[in-house]
């Protein structure tokens, strides 16, 4: 019988290194619930694990909180009106 | 009110009311390029204005006009694609910037003295390929199917890009944070 990786995974857990490179994957919620579980596991109960997804998720939140912001263009406004008025 | 006008108001206060949001979008999707910012929130707008009598009051204007500006961006972002466009990214930007601060900072706090002209600053720096995939994933909110289905790649290409993409960001980020002084 063929061992897979995750029949391996699921007895005995997965490692550090398995666990962060899903790390975004993981926090974009984008794994299926197989490897959701066992990186949720590992990360639970790893000390080395569990800052470094805090960390990882603080800079996406970030990323998203401070990347798309309202930008101002009153020539853009008047360009726009104008096309708008001459359809 | 004459029906033409009606039109035009209603346009006004639904549609033109969210023209600084598009324009910001615009800006991060083309790297901070004013001119093709504004070229593709007026085109954005035309397109709004050709479609309005289909869009139906009271639903969510700022994101149906959010999926005009990205389609019509997708659209000249594939034709431009044609030509190889290959991206070199070095082994450092690749590793997390987690292992050389876990000591000092863990919790990234540094990232909370960042203001937003960095962040934008640093996505505008991102390669093309790199750069639509963060706008779209992280600032608009899409799965990696739809980053899929919009830029034309196969998911696992759109998670190797968000990946590679992100770390590099942080990686700018935390120059900032150095050169500003917020870390050693």
């Amino acid at each position: 019988m063929t061992d897979r990786p995750e029949d391996r995974a699921d007895r005995e857990g997965i490692s550090c290194e398995e666990a962060v490179e899903r790390v975004y994957e993981f926090l974009d919620g984008e794994l299926d619930d197989g490897w959701m579980d066992r990186v949720r596991e590992h990360v639970e109960i790893c000390r080395r694990c569990t800052p470094h997804f805090n960390f990882e998720r603080v800079f996406l939140d970030h990323i998203r909180g401070k990347g798309l912001r309202p930008e101002k263009s009153e020539l853009l406004r008047k360009r726009i009106r104008a096309a708008l008025d001459s359809e | 009110m004459t029906e033409a006008r009606d039109r035009s108001t209603q346009f006004e206060t639904e549609a033109l009311v969210h023209l600084d949001l598009l324009y910001g979008l615009a800006l991060r999707l083309t790297g901070g390029d004013g001119a093709r910012a504004e070229d593709l929130v007026q085109d954005t707008m035309l397109r709004a204005w050709r479609a309005w009598d289909g869009f139906q009051i009271g639903t969510n204007a700022r994101a149906w006009l959010a999926t005009i500006l990205r389609n019509t961006f997708i659209n000249e972002f594939r034709r431009r694609q044609r030509r190889p466009d290959p991206v070199a990214f070095d082994e450092i930007a690749e590793r997390s910037v987690f292992a050389e601060i876990a000591e000092e900072d863990p919790e990234g706090g540094f990232f909370d003295r960042l203001v937003d002209d960095e962040v934008v600053a640093a996505i505008d720096e991102l390669p093309e390929d790199f750069r639509v995939a963060v706008v779209l994933s992280d600032l608009e909110g899409l799965s990696y199917e739809e980053v899929s289905d919009a830029m034309g790649i196969p998911v696992g290409t759109v998670k190797s890009r968000l990946h590679r993409a992100r770390r590099r960001l942080q990686r700018r980020l935390y120059s900032y944070a150095k050169e500003m002084g917020y870390v050693r």
